[in-house]
This record gives structure tokens, C-alpha cells and sequence, in this order.
């Protein structure tokens, strides 16, 4: 599991960092707000914990932006004050969960494990790009017209369409999209097959770029 | 007018015409197994539209009720319809009826690419047949029109479930059954799509990774 985390004191940071590392998480450490935005842009992660008050772009502000994009990756907001108004305004600025300094890192840990377990349920239900629109809900996307998508091709094109911005590989989808499952990096490149055809179907100006060796993106043509 | 008398003439010629491009078309299909060892429908089917169904068009567009409007004014007198396993064999089917000789492609709709608002999906042609035996407006050779649908059979199943429901009048909830209607026509479409993918796959036409078929 790969988590970013944004905190602006440098002993919390380590202390934090290392008791998840610990824990066998993946932590990626930022000491702002416009790092974790960038971060959780180039890269995909499977929960944020970030800090409200930090220089350069606070927690609120870097979280709305992070939910504008698209990204719906679980986060925890840790704050130092308690004032129930900043909870308020931190969990409609998109976070799923908080936790008030100071804390336990049992208790972070715990949450971080319930926010997993509750991954799957995160769903925008309309995703566009270019003049491909994803419905989530009905499994269908439309451009010129309308065709059905699998489950599993809805989750390939939801991940790509959240990570246009860059490019992902075949070892994310395989997590992504395949999470537990025993399958070859074969069936990827027959589920971008199989979307490819269809996105062509619906004669969207969108196709999907990328190989074996290059990272998949999709791209308006 | 009476209604048995629509196509005067001109009635006898019309099942020749159909006859010999259905002909034409287990021609080129016969030629195409020769060569590639697999047949390029798997349902072939003509008619002649019914006096009556063409008298109550005629009405309805408000045209005069004579064999030139009936032959002329409106395309699908004759009627051919070619259902194939895969969308690849509805194209291939429609390059071949376009090289047909002795006919021309009049006008083309690809409702397959750009599928009806209620999820109807088909490959309309309508070709200008020339015959030596006269046509409605008297002229020799004759011309007629023809119109084929091609589509796959998971279209074709769609498209007898639609015409049903279409054509019967009392049925209740029918914006609902349009709307499930519509969703499985995009269900189909989906099957359709993938299976054609899964036989390039299949036939080693797609490379892994590759964008394009090869």
C-alpha cells in the first residue's frame, strides 16, 4: 500500500514516516500542500494523510485541488486544532476521514486500514475526456453513440481518464485494476485491446497511447 | 388504385431483379470460401415489400399512389438482407456490393459506426439496379432500386425484438422496453465489438500492444 503524506514539521514527518514504513507501507513524505498536489498528480496512491496547516498551499486548499482533478484516493487530514469547524471544513474539502494532534499511530494506522477496505465504494459516477464520456454506474461510455463496457474495462478506463495527466504502466493497471488476482501482464494489453475497439466503436476523437514499453495515456487525436 | 395492382407491370420484373443480385451476392460469397475457406454471412433473405405496406407509405408521404412513385420515389420495394457472424464480415460484404457490376451505390448509411437513437444498428445500401426489361417511368434497360441491410446476427436479433415491439400497439410500459431495449442493443454492440477483437487476437492480426491492425 502507497501513501503520501504531506507535513510541514520535520520530526512528526520522520516519526510518522518511519512507523509506517514499519507497518509496510510505501511512504512517500512531502513538507507542503503544492508538493502533495503535484505528487499525487504524477503518481497513484492508495491513501493520502496530510497536515492542514502547512506553508506555501495549506491542507484545504491542496485537498480541493487534488478532488478537482478527479483523483478520489481516501485521505486523512491531520490537524492540530480542534475546533470543530476545521473538521467540518476539512472533510467537505474532500477527506474521508481525521484525526486530531496528537494521535496515536496505532489509530493512524487502523484508519488507514478501514479507508482500504472502503476503497472500492470511492466512484465518480460521470468521467470525460475529450468527447469520451464514462457513465460508471450503467458501465456504458458515449461519444457518437453508446456501447456497454465490462466491469473490468470500466476500471481500466476510469483509472486511465483519473491518471491522464500522465502516463501509467502495465504494473499499476495490474494492481488497479487486477488487485488480487493471479493474471499475466497478457491480459492487459487484451483489456486495452477490447477498449480500444470500443472507444473506436462509439468513434470518439480518443484513443489510447502506450506499448509494452511505454506507459498507457490516453490521448485526443 | 387498387392495392394488387400497385407495381402494374413492373411486379415480375422486380422479384427477377432481386433474384439476380441475391445471385450476385452468393456469387462473390461462394468466390470469397474458395479463398479464404470461410463463408462471408451466414443468412441471405429478399422480399418484395407487400402492395399494402407500400400503398400505406405512398399515403403517408402524400404522394400520389402510382408505380413511379412506389418504384422511384421510394428505395425499398426489393429488400435484400445479408446477416453475417462479425462486423469485419459486414464491411468486407459491403466493399464486394460495391464492386458488383451492372448496379451503383446510390446512398450509403452506416448505422453500425453511428448507431440510431434507440440503439437500431445496420449497414444501409441502396443501389440503382439496371435491368434490360423496362421500369416504372417506361425507360429500357429499366432501372431499379434495391435496398440491403447488412448487420451482424446479434443486431438481427435486436432488430426482430424492436419491429415487434414497434408494431404492436397496446403494449404497456413501452417507454420502459425502449429504454431496456436500448440498453441491450448497447450490450450487444459491446459483445460484438469484443468478439471481433478476440478473433483478430485470435488470427494474430493484433500484436500485443499494438494500436492499429495489422
Amino acid at each position: 500500500m502507497k501513501i503520501l503524506f504531506a507535513e510541514d514539521e520535520s520530526d512528526l514527518r520522520d516519526v510518522v514516516s518511519t512507523y509506517l514504513a514499519y507497518q509496510g507501507y510505501h511512504v512517500d513524505a512531502v513538507s507542503n500542500g503544492r508538493e502533495a498536489t503535484e505528487r499525487a498528480t504524477s503518481d497513484s496512491y492508495d491513501a493520502i494523510v496530510m497536515d492542514i496547516m502547512m506553508p506555501e498551499m495549506d491542507g484545504l486548499t491542496a485537498m480541493r485541488k487534488i478532488r478537482e482533478s478527479g483523483n478520489t484516493t481516501p485521505a486523512i487530514f491531520l490537524t492540530a486544532k480542534s475546533e470543530i469547524s476545521d473538521r467540518v471544513e476539512g472533510l467537505d474539502a474532500g477527506a474521508d476521514d481525521y484525526l486530531t494532534k496528537p494521535f496515536a499511530m496505532e489509530e493512524l494506522s487502523a484508519r488507514l486500514r478501514a479507508l482500504e477496505r472502503r476503497k472500492r465504494d470511492y466512484k465518480i459516477r460521470i468521467m470525460t475526456f475529450g468527447d469520451l464520456r464514462l457513465d460508471t454506474e450503467t458501465c456504458e461510455i458515449r461519444a457518437q453513440n453508446t456501447i456497454g463496457l465490462a466491469h473490468k474495462e470500466v476500471r481500466l478506463l476510469s483509472f486511465l481518464m483519473a491518471n491522464a495527466d500522465r502516463g501509467v504502466t502495465e504494473e499499476e493497471l495490474l494492481k488497479e485494476v487486477w488487485s488480487n488476482e493471479s493474471v499475466n501482464p497478457d491480459t492487459v494489453w487484451m483489456y486495452i485491446s477490447f477498449l480500444r475497439a470500443k472507444i473506436q466503436s462509439v468513434q470518439a476523437g480518443v484513443t489510447i497511447d502506450g506499448d509494452r514499453a511505454h506507459p498507457f495515456r490516453l490521448k485526443e487525436i | 388504385m387498387e392495392q394488387n395492382h400497385l407495381y402494374g407491370s413492373c411486379g415480375e420484373t422486380m422479384r427477377r431483379v432481386m433474384d439476380s443480385v441475391m445471385k450476385r451476392i452468393e456469387e462473390y460469397s461462394s468466390q470469397y470460401e474458395k479463398e479464404h475457406g470461410e463463408k462471408l454471412y451466414e443468412h441471405l433473405s429478399g422480399r418484395i415489400k407487400s402492395e399494402e405496406s407500400m400503398l400505406s407509405k405512398i399515403r403517408r408521404l402524400g404522394l400520389e399512389e402510382n408505380t413511379q412513385n412506389a418504384l422511384r420515389s421510394v428505395t425499398d420495394s426489393i429488400g435484400i438482407r445479408v446477416v453475417c457472424l462479425f462486423i469485419d464480415d459486414v464491411y468486407e460484404n459491403v466493399r464486394q456490393i460495391r464492386n458488383l457490376s451492372g448496379c451503383r451505390v446510390v446512398t450509403e448509411k452506416d448505422y453500425i459506426q453511428n448507431a440510431k437513437p434507440n440503439g437500431y444498428r445496420s449497414y444501409h445500401l441502396i443501389l440503382d439496379f439496371e435491368t434490360e426489361e423496362p421500369d416504372a417511368e417506361g425507360h429500357t434497360p429499366g432501372h431499379y432500386y434495391v435496398e440491403i441491410q447488412l448487420r451482424t446476427i446479434a443486431m438481427d436479433t435486436w432488430a426482430a425484438l424492436e419491429h415487434e415491439m414497434k408494431y404492436k400497439k397496446d403494449i404497456v410500459n413501452q417507454e420502459l422496453i425502449g429504454q431496456e431495449l436500448c440498453r441491450c442493443a448497447n450490450e450487444l454492440a459491446a459483445c460484438d465489438v469484443s468478439m471481433q477483437t478476440l478473433k483478430r487476437i485470435i488470427r494474430g492480426r493484433y500484436l500485443p500492444y499494438e494500436n492499429t491492425v495489422c
